[in-house]
């Protein structure tokens, strides 16, 4: 190879967004709002799993809940003609991550297996990956919350309890991911659809949320991304998000046949 | 031992060897308080989890859950994926058990009162004294045990537990067991037993329906089962059977009728006018599907949908084309429940759509009403109704007839209407006990308190409905030890029982209720031939539930088949089905909603940071009240939104901050239940308004059930505020963020 | 030129002793005003940070999502600040504007301590402070390394070079001065003097070569200047915000960082001839003159590009850009602030226009003012405003700063007050040896008129 065509290489690598020429896995949540309600038991899941702190109800009137998946509820129209679209909204683990571009200390950055992953311990607090998330995905420890003993001794050992001065977000419950990787280098066999169950999908009463990678051709989520019915969140921001969603039918939907 | 416990005896020894040794000297040495993981407890392997089945005890659905326990601790709930009610899902509400066992205000060991009686001051004391004392002053009624009573909830279906609490009453000889459950299927299941001759309630099958029309079932919620009902929605949606549609109607859109495609406002306490109506003209256009439907068209000869639909408040256009898209839909599937089982003639509205499923032919179908097939063993189950009703429980209060009163698991005091006079009855009484976790608001009132293990912590079983084709059977079991001095609930009454002596003692099971358990389910053992399958000795059997979370019948049980005659319902389908509602037209314009969220439901869950921190589905409003009233009323009375304002009934007046919902009629507002506790632990009390409170006390004369639907009210603005909700704009704009299609492009992708 | 701005029959001594008497002469009350602003930094901005340190950034009025408030406001517009300065230095050295010589001291000190209030803005809005150093790429085993595609590395960069660069400028011009006064001074002045002038005994040589350090350090500054408010403007453009995501934001913010740097320089000098009247033989009328010409132009500009911005919003024509500008231009109280900064910023300056009102009162004192109000207002309703609406409805917040915030600002503008202050009691805010030049000077060999 001629040293030019190297650094030609080496010029379009470094164009390629995200850190991998290949991901070893590229997890991937397909959530069908067909199919989702609007419960919140995906929330409570995730302050369970997560050891999401609670901030109380002062805290809660400033916008500062510290919920890294909620359900957003849009309304048309007006009484009677009231039409209600819920959808769950948690980090979107976008490849081509804004947040990820705006952190100086690489506290938040891209893994092998397709995850915008949070360091705790690197991160200073400049909220910049914040500002910069079009989801409004991040959450900040604006104090270090504790809890009242013995709710302390619900914390779940798997999860970090996060400090004050931090920014966090949804993680697709990764110390799940690493948990059944592990298992199943243990049993020496690749990771297998299913494996991962996230909180938030595990909980999920309608089955809406399906969790799984896409590099993975035969997994669920492989099948569901290419339904007709997808799409993603914002996806004019080319952020290229890891969370596909799945139309809602409803009366007076805007199907694509009318644009 | 903890690392940083161990760093920080390190950090101690370090900063001085004299201050240490006071130190040591002064505290208890270090060591006796730090468990060394060398020898590690049984079952527990540091930072490995360990998964135990058991059941959600947070409302009576019965969802089978896995606990997960690590270093001993109960850490988080799954549900059980086994279990057939819920699948290995979970609503809120389950997810929040946890706080219950670690709520930092449980009661932790036995307590008398030291203060005035609702001041909730009490001072603990040993189980010796506890019990000695209640068995004392039980003794001393041996002439006259009537003057017992025991208040309690809807536990029919929890199993064993109750049926030792009612062999405790019986064997004591008294018969005065008072029911009471704000929110119970009371009337649910009267309407059925009466138009359908169920004895439980049966299966729903929305998952397999095409078309399920929901007079006021909040199925996403809190109706009956939301789990479960929530999954079956999924499938219903998406489940690769074809999509199959939802109507609801309400006046107040819930969560579900905002999943529906269609949203009914009709009037409030008419939807059971609505339901005949619809079945009306579903015989009047010939597609009814039911043999006797000639006998029905003159029954329901008052509910023409040209009269019915101003009654309603829907047109009659569209009374027909629900009647027939209700009709032609294969299988189709009306449910009743939410505001309907609050009105006062909850029993008629109910049994108003079982006559629509009836003409319609969707009892005993797939996708339809399936009854469910006998329990496989459940304590006696009496309905409720006016022998055991909250106002026989004040009259005999007021009238001196009871001496003594065990309350477990029931708290009247806030979910009983102020009407009621339940705390005056309280006063009345002279010794009470209750055996709660929580000083609530009725607990408050007693003189001494029995505090039972936390269901994480005990045993028990439970005999769940609904449930199509099986008949399951959970068993509860400790997951954790018990963090206090504590005792399981059965064994409490077993205790108590005992130190009575006499019959009571004797009716009493000899060994501890674990054990007494145990034997029950080796004679349900015995005598089911599907239980022995796979597990030849019950040992075998024994371990096995206890690992997978109970049994359920492999096989299915064919459901039997019901039909609504006009016999059975026309005595009370004869008077209006329409509700009555009290209060002045003019002096209250408006129709007072109550309905429980999935969070707090009848308030219990109160007392759960978590279940106050989530954001209410149709609100998003957090740790708070508020009521929601249509925007354009709020604009006539010039209130907007997070405004305090004061709603007065005949009965009473409270005071929330408005919502100003889109999805409400303008003649109705909406509070929600739960908040406004006066007791029960820091992050209950003192929160919001308890809209029961100004409530009529209206008790249906079949059932007992409160009619939480009931009155008028007005609103009048007395400040301003801001709602701590999280929604800051719920429009889009026209961004087009949550993208949909429409059912016909659905339907051409799918083909 | 230079008509009549500067007598040309002062002499050295007068000179020397004019600025002496600045650095020394002063009442007991000027001492008690400058220890009045040291003990309400000390109140106002110390304990309240050291508050926030210990409790957490949840004490200030920030929340999801506007993550940013007005410290990042109080940064951006102490960067704006301390534009004036170096750049009046610089370029007006490079051009040999005569009028220059008299202000530049002034506006690069402004510069510098403008600068560290904004190094110290930056710690007040981290959530953890105290690991502000890992913004830098040192040598660790851990192998950390910062990341060069964020406009915060950019801004450690940018600001990081522009702070030296604007000390270094400043203190090559006060070597040759120190070096006069150490003549002049006694006691512990004179021992700093001499310490730090370095042994500058005005050679020919010496002279030469500050003059040429001087020249490259202005040309290296001058693009430093336009590109330090560009990267912070990048701060903003390089995200996806509505109302941040804005390709005329560097030019803006550059315009907007001159325009309030000149009405700081504007009003510094101002206050300084007040305190100082011996400074008015060396800062006159044709000074309020030119910078007030400068105002007026940067003025022009800036509302031509505040135009341009709210226009790009419109030209869009998405939800998100319109939403925001509605938000920003209608809904109250930001329509009365932006109304209150349009005022400020477009319409007051044009009071310029008229010669006289330039070395008014009005002029002095008020316009320069105002204009800097006007200008912080436009960081407001960029910065924090614009995160009030961003993308998804569902998570829209107002933002209002809490008491914390609105201390720790008005006490690091307290201890900017007092620091300068005390900067006069020690170091010559007047360039001795420029005014020299304009007086005529034997020593150098440079010609002048
Ligand atoms: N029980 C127990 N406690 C200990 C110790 C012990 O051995 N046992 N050791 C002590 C010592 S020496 C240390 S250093 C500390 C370490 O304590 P922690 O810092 O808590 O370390 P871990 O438990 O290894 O990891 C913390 C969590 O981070 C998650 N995680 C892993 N990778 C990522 C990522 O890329 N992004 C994000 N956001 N999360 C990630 C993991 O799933 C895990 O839940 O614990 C101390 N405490
Ligand atoms: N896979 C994986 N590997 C890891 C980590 C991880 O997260 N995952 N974490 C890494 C980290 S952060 C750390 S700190 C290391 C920790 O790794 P190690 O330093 O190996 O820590 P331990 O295994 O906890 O303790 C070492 C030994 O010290 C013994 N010991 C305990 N008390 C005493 C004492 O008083 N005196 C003496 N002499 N011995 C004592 C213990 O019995 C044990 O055998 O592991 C690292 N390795
Ligand atoms: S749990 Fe499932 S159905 Fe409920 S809100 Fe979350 S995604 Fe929707
Ligand atoms: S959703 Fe936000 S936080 Fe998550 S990866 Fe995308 S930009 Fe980053
Ligand atoms: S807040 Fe933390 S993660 Fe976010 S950009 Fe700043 S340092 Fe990085
Ligand atoms: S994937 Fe895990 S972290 Fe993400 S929202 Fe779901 S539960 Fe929370
Ligand atoms: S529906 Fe929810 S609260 Fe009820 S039993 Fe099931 S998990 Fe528990
Ligand atoms: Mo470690």
């Amino acid at each position: 190879m001629s040293i030019f065509s190297k650094v030609k290489d080496r010029l379009e690598d470094l164009r390629r967004p995200g850190y991998f020429k290949k991901y070893d896995h590229k997890f991937t949540m397909v959530i069908d709002l067909d199919r989702c309600n609007g419960c919140g038991a995906c929330v409570s899941a995730c302050y369970a799993e997560n050891n999401l702190p609670v901030v109380g109800k002062e805290e809660c009137g400033k916008s500062r809940a510290l919920n890294w998946i909620r359900i957003e509820r849009y309304v048309e129209g007006e009484y009677p003609d009231v039409k209600v679209k819920f959808i769950p909204v948690m980090c979107q683990h976008c490849s081509k991550a804004p947040c990820e571009t705006a952190c100086p200390v690489y506290a938040t950055y891209h893994n092998q297996d397709g995850l915008n992953v949070q360091v705790y311990n690197r991160c200073v607090g400049t909220f910049t990956c914040a500002t910069y998330c079009p989801y409004d995905a991040r959450r900040f420890n604006w104090f270090t919350y504790k809890r009242e003993k013995p709710l302390d001794q619900q914390y779940n050992p798997d999860v970090t309890v996060r400090e004050m001065g931090i920014m966090e977000k949804g993680t697709f419950c990764i110390q799940r991911i690493r948990a059944a990787k592990d298992r199943a280098k243990d049993e020496k066999r690749a990771l297998k659809d299913g494996d991962v169950t996230p909180a938030c999908a595990q909980a999920c009463p309608t089955g809406a949320m399906v969790f799984g990678d896409l590099n993975d051709p035969e997994s669920r989520v492989s099948k569901l991304a290419k339904s007709p019915r997808r799409f993603r969140l914002l996806e004019e921001l080319n952020t290229d998000p890891s969370v596909i969603y799945l139309k809602r039918v409803m009366k007076d939907g805007r199907g694509t046949s009318e644009e | 031992m903890k690392r940083r416990d161990f760093l920080k005896y390190i950090g101690i020894g370090g900063a001085g060897t004299g201050l240490g040794y006071l130190f040591g000297k002064v505290t208890q040495s270090p060591g006796n308080k730090l468990i060394p993981y060398l020898i590690p407890p049984e079952d527990i392997i540091p930072g490995v989890g360990a998964y135990y089945a058991t059941f959600c005890t947070e409302c009576s659905a019965g969802c089978g859950i896995l606990v997960k326990v690590m270093d001993g601790r109960a850490r988080k709930i799954e549900g059980n994926p086994r279990h057939p009610v819920n699948k290995g899902k979970l609503c809120m509400r389950g997810q929040a058990g946890v706080q219950g066992l670690y709520n930092p205000d449980r009661i932790k060991a036995p307590m008398k009162r030291s203060g005035e009686r609702g001041t909730g001051q009490f001072v603990e004391i040993s189980w010796d004294d506890a019990v000695s004392t209640l068995a004392k002053n039980l003794t001393e009624l041996n002439k006259k045990p009537e003057q017992l009573y025991l208040l309690t909830s809807d536990m029919r279906r929890r199993g064993h537990q109750h049926t030792v609490a009612s062999s405790f009453m019986s064997g004591f000889g008294s018969p005065n067991i008072i029911r009471h459950d704000l929110l119970g299927p009371g009337n649910l299941e009267f309407a059925n037993h009466a138009s359908m001759g169920l004895s439980a309630i049966p299966h729903y099958d929305i998952e397999n329906t095409r078309y399920l029309l929901s007079f006021g079932a909040d199925f996403s919620s809190a109706w009956l089962s939301p789990v479960s009902y929530g999954h079956a929605y999924g499938q219903m949606r998406q489940g690769g059977n074809g999509r199959g549609k939802l109507v609801q109607v309400e006046p107040r859109m819930s969560l579900t009728g905002a999943n529906a495609d269609e949203w009914v406002a009709a009037r409030p306490g008419t939807e059971g006018v609505l339901s005949l109506s619809i079945a009306y003209a579903i015989i009047e256009k010939g597609l009814s599907r039911a043999g006797d439907a000639g006998s029905w068209r003159s029954a329901l000869g008052a509910y023409r949908p040209s009269e019915a639909a101003k009654t309603v408040d829907v047109s009659e256009e569209r009374i027909y084309s629900l009647a027939k898209e209700f009709a032609q839909a294969r299988p189709s599937l009306a449910i009743s429940g939410g505001n309907l089982e609050g009105y006062e003639n909850g029993p008629s509205c109910h049994m108003a759509v079982s006559v629509l499923n009836h003409v319609a032919g969707n009892i005993g179908i797939k996708g339809g009403v399936i009854p469910s097939p006998e329990a496989l063993a459940s304590a006696p189950h009496p309905m409720t109704g006016p022998k055991n009703s909250l106002s026989r429980f004040a009259a005999d209060a007021e009238a001196g007839r009871i001496k003594t009163l065990i309350v477990s698991g029931s708290n009247p005091v806030f979910t009983a209407p102020k009407a009621a006079k339940v705390e005056d009855a309280l006063a009345k009484i002279p010794f009470i006990a209750s055996f709660s976790s929580y000083i609530d608001e009725t607990t408050a009132y007693a003189d001494i308190i029995l505090p039972p293990h936390h269901p994480l912590e005990d045993w028990g079983d439970e005999f769940s409905e609904p449930g199509a084709g099986f008949a399951p059977a959970t068993v509860m079991q400790p997951v954790v030890s018990p963090l206090y001095d504590t005792k399981g609930l059965g064994d409490i009454f077993i205790m108590v029982g005992k130190a009575v002596g006499g019959k009571t003692a004797a009716r009493m099971p000899s060994a501890e209720f674990k054990d007494y358990l145990r034997g029950s389910w080796k004679e349900m053992y015995a005598k089911n031939r599907a239980m022995a399958a796979g597990a030849p000795t019950f040992d075998e059997f024994w371990i096995r539930t206890l690992s997978e979370g109970g049994w359920w019948g492999a096989e299915s049980v064919k459901p039997r088949c019901a039909a609504v005659s006009v016999h059975a319902v026309k005595e009370h389908l004869s008077k209006s089905v329409a509700a009555e509602f009290e209060g002045d037209e003019k002096a209250y314009p408006f129709y007072l909603m109550l309905y429980p969220q999935a969070a707090m439901r009848d308030g219990s869950g109160a007392l759960s940071p978590w279940l106050q921190e989530m954001p209410d589905p149709m609100t998003s409003v957090v740790w708070g009240s508020w009521v929601e009233i249509n925007g354009k009323t709020a604009a006539s009375l010039g209130i907007s939104e997070g405004d305090v304002v004061s709603i007065e009934s005949p009965f009473g007046k409270i005071t929330a901050q408005a919502y100003l919902a889109p999805g409400i009629r303008p003649d109705t507002i909406a509070v929600p239940i739960g908040q406004g506790h006066r007791q029960y632990g820091r992050y209950a009390k003192d929160r919001g308004a308890n809209p029961i409170e100004i409530l009529p006390f209206k008790e249906n004369p079949k059932t007992g059930q409160i009619a939480v639907n009931s009155t008028r009210v007005k609103v009048t603005k007395i400040g301003n505020g801001r709602l701590v909700k999280q929604e800051g704009a719920a429009r889009e704009l026209g961004r087009d963020i949550v993208k949909t299609m429409t059912p016909a492009e659905f339907e051409r992708i799918k083909g | 030129m230079a008509e009549g701005h500067q007598k040309s029959s002062m002499s050295y001594k007068d000179v020397n002793e004019d600025i002496y008497g600045i650095i020394t002469r002063s009442g007991i009350g000027y001492y008690i005003i400058c220890g009045l602003f040291g003990a309400g930094a000390a109140v106002l901005f110390i304990l309240p940070w050291a508050y926030q340190i210990y409790v957490g950034q949840g004490v200030s009025g920030l929340n999801v999502p506007v993550f940013w408030g007005i410290y990042l406001v109080n940064f951006v517009f102490w960067v704006g600040v301390a534009h004036a300065g170096t750049l009046i230095s610089a370029m007006l050295f490079i051009t040999q504007t005569p009028w220059r010589r008299a202000i530049s001291r002034g506006a690069e000190t402004m510069t510098f301590f403008a600068l560290m209030l904004v190094t110290l803005f930056i710690f007040i809005h981290m959530g953890r402070p105290w690991n502000f150093y890992w913004t830098f790429p040192y040598p660790t085993q851990r192998q950390l390394w910062t990341n060069f595609i964020s406009p915060l590395t950019f801004d450690v960069f940018a600001i990081g070079t522009y702070t030296t660069s604007s000390i270094v400028f400043l203190y090559f011009g006060l070597v040759p001065d120190l070096a006069a006064l150490s003549h002049t001074a006694s006691g512990w002045r004179k021992k700093l003097y001499e310490f730090l002038s370095f042994g500058w005994r005005g050679t020919d040589a010496q002279w030469y070569t500050q003059n040429k350090a001087c020249m490259f350090f202005s040309a290296f500054i001058m693009p430093l200047v336009v590109s330090v408010h560009s990267v912070v403007s990048w701060d903003f453009a390089l995200s996806l915000v509505p109302g941040y995501s804005k390709t005329v934001f560097a030019p803006y913010f550059v315009t907007g960082a001159l325009l309030s740097g000149f009405a700081g320089v504007l009003l510094m000098l101002s206050i300084m001839r007040e305190a100082y009247p011996v400074m008015k033989k060396y800062v006159t009328d044709y000074h309020y003159d030119r910078i007030g010409l400068f105002v007026l132009v940067l003025s022009l500009m800036w509302s031509y590009l505040t135009l341009m911005e709210v226009v790009t919003g419109l030209y869009a024509n998405t939800s998100q850009e319109i939403e925001h500008l509605k938000f920003k231009l209608a809904t109250p109280p930001y329509m009365q602030l932006f109304i209150l900064m349009i005022f400020c910023n477009t319409v007051l300056p044009l009071v310029y226009i008229v010669r006289k009102v330039r070395g008014s009162v009005f002029g002095r004192f008020v316009v320069p003012v105002l204009v800097l109000v006007g200008m912080w207002l436009e960081r407001y309703l960029i910065i924090p405003n614009s995160l009030s609406r961003k993308f998804l409805p569902w998570m829209w917040q107002d933002y209002a700063p809490t008491w914390v915030e609105i201390s720790i600002s008005l006490g690091t503008l307290m201890m900017f007050i007092s620091m300068f202050m005390m900067f006069v009691k020690v170091f010559p805010i007047i360039a001795l040896f420029e005014v020299k030049e304009d007086i005529g000077v034997p020593m150098k060999n440079r010609k002048h008129h």
